[in-house]
């Protein structure tokens, strides 16, 4: 028996140039904005939605706040009584929202849902902020009184890249330079505005310090706020949508394939247990090849373009491969024949990824669907990929540890 | 349009807006050429735009030089010369005309003026320079600020204003408006109304009180005096008396006559935020911070005004995204306090929409440009949430002129804003 469709509805996001803490704002700010702008955006009422699902990593830490799906019953009166939780992964906790979302419209529990993807980061001082994403590793072991763990955890993995195949830091720098460039044509990038050059990534200077390895800031993504959401629906509720609409059933994206794997939680294990295999991170690896299975596509060749999670210029040299863009270790190749930019062969994030449009951790992975909803519908503006029919997602929580990918399209 | 090959000339370097002009350029991907007295000051703009750019590789994209030995042949070569200099409309001549005998026909030619009439900078200039002459009026800081005004004079060739509002929107990702060429134009002219306005009433209640009272719960990033300290009394007060002196018929003139205090401040040197040891609305020490007493031009401590139940609840409506209700209850607040908030809010909404055909062409470029420009809430927006019918009734209470389009939409049921809330949450303030 098949499995029932899930569609995509669209949604909305905030700007992630904001910083609430500067305006005064708690995080139900942005999750009613982005909300009432998902449903204004979407044309669906408050009295529609049938269930919530809010991903978000450390509201707890960030805001001294937990019990997150409670707070989208604040969002409007219609939402009183409404089913709600919260899920965490981590920086794929977006992702693994959308998992849960759309697990009850399969099995027909309800027929409309909202997902929330929601991070406020800004709260404290970059340090302070670096130790709590190290709780998204094995804390006691990788983070307890390590300055920036995760650069250091994500530097380690381009240091096996390295031992295992050979990596040049240009390459990297080149993965930053494109991704900044695409920020500039999304206008809700956070380095829309921002200086990049290949130039600037490449070196390391007073304003390009090194983090922790190999890891300089440009090869980063940005501490953001934000909060984006979008509706996920049962073939039901979609063919009445499309009705009032005037639209026809067949245009509204789907979620044609999804993968999920969670690898051991501590980077080393996880080196370990690759150390016979092609892939370094093979359980990611998994997880797209179970998305396109599940989407019956043949390989990466039958997408148009990929949104993928860039925490780090050394995940996005790990997705190239894993993808399987090029053969375990030649994503270099990729970069140095320009497979990965806009207008060839294989654009990898449009949006300006994680490193340019901006990571609040809990909510990348709903930016991600709500883009690869955008580019599937030709409403991506400025960052638009053409023809685009089919588009991917791979959101990571921790080193390589919680692996969500997606195929969206229709 | 865009790339090395598309040099940019900027005159005046090291001067206020010259880093962060070349920032926004060569971040962009021109080439641009600072050009200064001499090499030093040249040096200073650069290492200003690579502080604003975090980049010292910005340098690549910029190449230093003097207005003795290297302005002519770069004027010759560049497709755009943005001119930063003071704002002196005889410097100003002085260079304009140098830049119309060496430049190529087909460049552009800008000024960043934020006061000087467009059409007085063109005057004598030959018939090819006036076509390809307009405004980019950038607000500082230009990295942290992306609204810009445009300002054609009547002679700018269409096409010219059309290329660089594309060029500024596509390339330099900014908030882009036509703003006409009228005293401030568009932005200052409304912004300056409503500051000036609050340094007015705080010679009668007090600086840190009105501060509190129409402080950014009512839609705006900072208070209004915070504000006035950071931009400068010099500028602010260049700003309102050149439109006190040049729009005798506004219906808001009598908001523009500068406040005797900022006048006698001005002189002694009080320039606000630049003048750190003299200070302006407030003066910081260390920690301790000091608020000027406007009757007596004395600093005293500074001490959190009694709070007010009205304020106290809009900051907490804002705080979690309830900017209607937080707009309501200013309109139902009652006492002398509330009249007061009211009467600027909803003044500034008013006096903006009055605006629109004056100094810009719709309410759609007002809303952009407070918005972008002084992150402050569309005026329409307020007039929205308040709802039509009784943001007129506000405005008439307190004998403001309604405007056209706040008529219309009362009568016709209409949504002024054409964004939603994910456009104007940022502006109102927690």
């Amino acid at each position: 028996m098949s499995t029932p469709p899930v569609y995509v509805l669209g949604g909305a996001q905030t700007d992630f140039a904001r910083n609430w803490t500067k305006e005064g704002k708690h995080f139900i700010a942005g999750m009613r904005e982005a909300t009432v702008g998902a449903m204004e955006s979407a044309r669906i009422e408050p009295r529609e939605i049938e269930t919530a699902h809010v991903g978000n990593f450390a509201a707890e830490l960030y805001a001294k706040q937990g019990h997150l799906g409670a707070f989208f019953v604040d969002i409007d009166p219609a939402f009183s009584g409404l089913p709600t939780s919260r899920h965490e992964a981590a920086c794929a906790s977006g992702s693994i929202s959308i998992l849960a979302a759309s697990a009850e419209i399969e099995a027909g529990r309800y027929d409309l849902a909202a997902v929330v993807g929601i991070e406020q980061m800004k709260t404290v001082d970059p340090a302070t902020g670096g130790e709590f994403l190290g709780t998204a590793a094995w804390y006691e072991r990788e983070a307890k009184g390590i300055e920036f763990p995760f650069p250091k955890l994500f530097g380690r993995l381009g240091d096996e890249y390295d031992k295992r195949f050979g990596l040049k830091d240009e390459h990297l720098a080149h993965i930053a330079a494109v991704n900044y460039s695409n920020a500039r044509r999304n206008p809700l990038a956070q380095t829309r505005n921002w200086f990049m050059s290949e130039a600037h990534a490449q070196k390391t200077s007073k304003y390009n310090t090194v983090i922790g390895g190999r890891i300089k800031v440009s090869d980063c993504s940005q501490v953001t706020d934000g909060a984006a959401v979008i509706f996920l629906a049962s073939a039901k509720y979609a063919a009445e949508y499309a009705k009032r609409r005037n639209l026809k059933l067949d245009s509204i994206p789907r979620i044609l394939g999804w993968g999920h794997h969670t690898a051991p939680i501590e980077f080393g294990a996880k080196v370990a247990e690759s150390r016979d295999n092609p892939y370094v991170l093979p359980h990611t690896r998994q997880a797209i090849l179970d998305a396109f299975r599940r989407a019956e596509i043949d390989s990466v060749w039958d997408l148009q373009g990929i949104e993928t999670h860039d925490c780090f210029t050394t995940s996005e040299y790990m997705a190239i491969d894993h993808f399987g863009i090029t053969k375990p270790g030649e994503s270099w190749k990729a970069i140095e024949e320009g497979v990965i930019e806009m207008g060839n062969k294989m654009p990898i994030n449009p949006s300006g990824g994680l490193i340019g449009a901006g990571h609040p951790v809990g909510c990348t992975g709903v930016r991600q669907m709500l883009d690869a909803c955008k580019q599937v519908t030709g409403a991506a503006g400025e960052y638009q990929v053409e023809d685009a029919r089919k588009i991917a997602t791979l959101n990571i929580g921790g080193s390589g540890t919680t692996s969500c990918a997606f195929v969206v399209g229709k | 349009m865009r790339g090395e090959n598309y040099k940019v000339v900027i005159l005046g370097a090291n001067g206020t807006m010259g880093g962060g002009a070349a920032a926004m350029f060569a971040g962009g991907g021109c080439h641009v050429t600072m050009l200064a007295r001499d090499p030093a000051k040249a040096r200073e703009g650069l290492i200003d735009a690579q502080s604003i750019a975090k980049a010292e590789a910005l340098a690549d994209n910029v190449t230093l030089g003097t207005y003795d030995h290297d302005m002519d042949r770069a004027v010759a070569e560049a497709a755009l010369i943005f001119e930063t200099l003071a704002e002196d409309l005889a410097l100003k001549h002085e260079f304009l005309h140098r830049v119309d005998h060496h430049r190529r026909p087909d460049s552009i030619v800008a000024t960043c003026s934020s006061g000087l009439s467009i059409a007085d900078m063109a005057r004598g200039r030959s018939e090819s320079f006036r076509r390809n002459f307009l405004g980019i009026h950038l607000f500082n800081p230009p990295h942290m600020i992306a609204g810009t005004e445009v300002v054609p004079h009547d002679a700018t060739d269409p096409a010219v204003t059309a290329t660089v509002v594309e060029m500024l929107r596509k390339v330099f990702r900014r908030k882009v408006i036509i703003a006409r060429d009228r005293p401030a134009f568009a932005g200052n002219r409304i912004g300056f109304k409503v500051l000036n306005e609050a340094a007015q009433l705080a010679d009668e209640h007090g600086v840190a009180f009105i501060d509190y009272l129409v402080g950014p719960h009512t839609g705006r990033a900072m208070a209004p005096l915070a504000t006035i300290d950071l931009v400068g009394w010099d500028v602010h007060k260049a700003i309102v008396d050149n439109i006190h002196a040049r729009c005798e018929d506004d219906e808001a003139h009598a908001c523009f006559k500068l406040p005797a205090y900022i006048e006698k401040g001005v002189q002694e040197g009080h320039l606000g935020d630049k003048t750190p040891e003299r200070g302006g609305f407030y003066r910081r020490d260390g920690k301790a911070v000091e608020v000027l007493h406007p009757g007596t031009g004395r600093y005293e401590p500074f001490k959190a005004p009694a709070r007010i139940d009205f304020v106290e609840r809009m900051k907490s409506l804002n705080r979690v995204g309830r900017y209607g209700d937080a707009m309501a209850a200013l309109a139902k607040a009652s006492g002398w306090e509330a009249d007061i908030a009211r009467q600027v809010v909803i003044g500034y909404a008013g006096y903006a929409l009055n605006r629109v055909g004056e100094v810009a062409e719709s309410a759609d470029d007002i809303d952009t440009i407070m918005s972008y420009g002084f992150n402050w809430a569309p005026p329409t927006v307020i007039i929205d949430l308040l709802g039509p019918n009784r943001a007129i009734g506000m405005l008439q209470r307190y004998n403001l002129k309604v405007p056209a389009v706040v008529e219309q939409a009362a009568a016709n049921g209409d949504k002024l804003y054409k964004g939603g809330m994910l456009d104007y949450g940022r502006t109102f303030v927690g």
